[in-house]
């Protein structure tokens, strides 16, 4: 394997595993500062999702939560010692505790005058709860770098191993004697891609190794933090611009605090989110990680975890589902699955080999994660990998609770031109697989036209019930939410699946 | 490849239909690797099982105490339910092949992975 792929590799596996479960801290914050402390925190979820977060926040720390108005932000209050429990959630990307809500801010005429009001509310807001919540946390975060320090050298040592190389030369020698059309073959391998991939790898392990710098020499003064504003700004009728607004407040709050400013290297990220006439003014809990965004982004068609739980989630998993990504990639949808739902069974299918593969890699890489965290010999869990073709799928007819799948946008992965064959046979397949009457499928498409088509002559199989618009790293796309009908499947001769299909095509 | 997912694997070479299941199991290597056992899962499960299939895979792999059938109050005995678990979830076929009982067409498992793509010829009129 190559050291782009190995590094690939370790991305993936870090995308995936980025918001994994970290349980038993089991540090005690002295008791007289986090006694009846409450707090609100601010998460960002992907836009679309705000409910299904909201759910998941009540369900796991008995919170209600407030939709914030700005896509794609929820707020709820928490006990300080939920914290941990906050980490948990799987639904959510970034975490802040608020300094402040502001509503109904009145910005004033001029930008000198409204930069000035952000340099004198600086020093008007009430900081110290907020920070020592930033200073729990920060503790959290220490442990959680450390222990995935310890599972990137694991799976590293998992790539190294002289087995997985021969495997990929093996799979790579069974890739050519098949006919497989060459737009499906191994996205990694387009030389562009590549390049994309190695400079951000590049990035990555540079960052990487500073944090590691950074961990070994101890604060030389634990006093003087260094720190950062990020502002976020949406709105028509603001007459300063986001880097006005954050180099402005930013120096009043350096006066306050006598902290350093510091863009790359920062303890505290200040947040300042500007939308319309709503302020709010934050403290980050987690990250903006690098590389999650930007997998996301270059990487090959990967999907976030909390895009994948929140499709997960809108299809109300019931215990003993079974849940089936038949166009799995690398598998982030089923291993979400299997994590968070594992009283469900989860089939991960692809029909690239090295799709496949590397979704067994990271199945057995969550299996080492568990081993760890629980001091469980080698547990496996409820999912497991097939490599099969969409449109012919070995499945029993009716044996499937739950479809969930990102489809081929035909942007990055197939083309546009494929999917006017390929989502009417998808659906067709899908159809024939899912139980009839109490099936549902929740599937994420960029080429909306194309699927709406396509659905429109299964009317007779399956309904939509819902849509939500997702923001895919740039790409507008759209999560349909189908119910199979109660009609059951009867298999038809060959011959009458060519016309059908073909009919629908028209 | 767990013994629950070769009981949802059927073959789908051209023709075949439902005549594709269940496939003929064979393994050179199994493994077996423990799995929380989740009483409630596996109790839900057991009118989901097709027993003929599940049986005849057992017996393939000459796996011993494997219940023939659902029991009397299955839903509340751990024993069965526990029995039911191991075979369901925690035998791995890791090498192998499964071959469609109509067609003799055989698709092999190679890692724990069946692969079970066809052929032009095998998918077209």
């Amino acid at each position: 394997m190559s050291d782009v792929q190995e590094a690939t590799n370790q991305l993936l596996h870090v995308n995936l595993h980025e918001n994994q479960r970290d349980t038993h801290v089991t540090e005690s914050v002295p008791r007289s500062e986090s006694e009846h402390l409450r707090v609100t925190i601010g998460a960002t979820v992907p836009t679309g999702f705000e409910q299904a977060a909201a759910d998941e926040v009540r369900e796991k720390l008995k919170s209600s939560c407030k939709i914030s108005k700005d896509r794609g932000k929820i707020y709820f209050d928490i006990s300080v010692e939920s914290l941990a429990q906050v980490h948990l959630l799987r639904s959510v990307d970034n975490l802040f505790v608020v300094v402040q809500e502001l509503k109904d801010y009145q910005f004033k005429e001029t930008k000198e005058k409204v930069l000035k009001d952000f340099e004198e509310l600086a020093g008007k807001l009430p900081w110290s709860d907020p920070l020592k919540v930033w200073k729990i946390n920060t503790s959290f975060k220490k442990k959680k770098t450390k222990r995935k320090k310890l599972n990137q050298n694991l799976s590293k040592e998992k790539i190294d191993n002289g087995r997985d190389k021969r495997e990929e030369r093996d799979v790579k020698k069974e890739l050519s004697n098949n006919s497989l059309d060459s737009h499906i073959l191994d996205y990694y391998e387009k030389p562009a891609i590549k390049e994309e991939i190695s400079t951000l790898v590049g990035d990555v392990l540079a960052s990487c190794k500073n944090e590691t710098e950074e961990s070994l020499k101890e604060d030389t003064d634990p006093e003087v933090l260094k720190f950062r504003v990020t502002c976020n700004r949406a709105g028509e009728k603001h007459c300063f611009s986001s880097n006005e607004a954050a180099r402005d407040f930013g120096g009043a709050v350096q006066d306050h605090f006598k902290w350093k400013a510091d863009m790359t290297n920062f303890d505290v990220e200040v947040l300042l989110n500007i939308h319309d006439n709503e302020v709010i003014v934050g403290i980050a809990l987690t990250e903006e990680s690098l590389h999650r965004r930007n997998i996301t982004h270059f990487g090959p068609t990967t999907l976030r975890s909390t895009l994948a739980y929140g499709m997960l989630r809108l299809c109300s998993p019931q215990p003993s589902d079974i849940i089936v990504d038949p166009m799995c990639g690398t598998g982030a949808i089923p291993i979400e699955g299997a994590t968070e739902w594992s009283n469900c069974f989860h089939i991960a299918g692809d029909n690239n080999p090295l799709a496949v593969n590397r979704a067994a890699n990271n199945i057995s890489s969550l299996l080492t994660r568990s081993q760890i965290k629980e001091g469980k010999l080698s547990w496996g869990l409820p999912i497991d990998a097939i490599q099969w073709d969409i449109c012919n799928l070995p499945l029993r007819t009716g044996s499937v609770d739950i479809i969930v799948t990102d489809m081929p946008f035909g942007k990055r992965m197939g083309s546009k031109k494929r999917n006017w064959n390929l989502y009417p046979a998808c659906l067709w397949e899908m159809g024939r697989i899912c139980k009839p009457g109490t099936g549902r499928a929740a599937l994420l498409t960029q080429d909306k036209k194309c699927f709406t088509k396509a659905l429109s002559g299964m009317e007779h199989v399956w309904r939509k019930v819902h849509t939500v618009w997702v923001n895919i790293g740039g790409l507008h796309a759209a999560v349909y939410l189908l119910n199979r009908t109660p009609l059951a499947f009867v298999h038809p001769s060959g011959q009458d699946k060519e016309e059908l299909l073909s009919a629908k095509n028209d | 490849m767990k013994l629950l997912t070769h009981n949802l694997l059927s073959s789908h070479v051209r023709g075949v239909g439902p005549r594709g299941f269940p496939l003929r199991l064979q393994a050179t290597e199994v493994r077996v690797i423990p799995v929380e056992f989740n009483p409630d899962f596996v109790a839900r499960m057991i009118p989901k099982v097709e027993w003929a299939a599940l049986l005849e895979a057992a017996d393939h792999l000459r796996l011993a105490e494997v219940p023939k059938g659902p029991i009397q109050g299955y839903e509340q005995d751990e024993t069965f339910l526990r029995k039911m678990h191991h075979v369901l979830l925690e035998v791995e076929v890791v090498e192998g092949t499964l071959q469609c009982p109509e067609s003799g067409r055989v698709f092999p498992i190679t890692r724990g992975i069946p692969n079970m793509l066809l052929n032009e010829e095998e998918t077209e009129t």
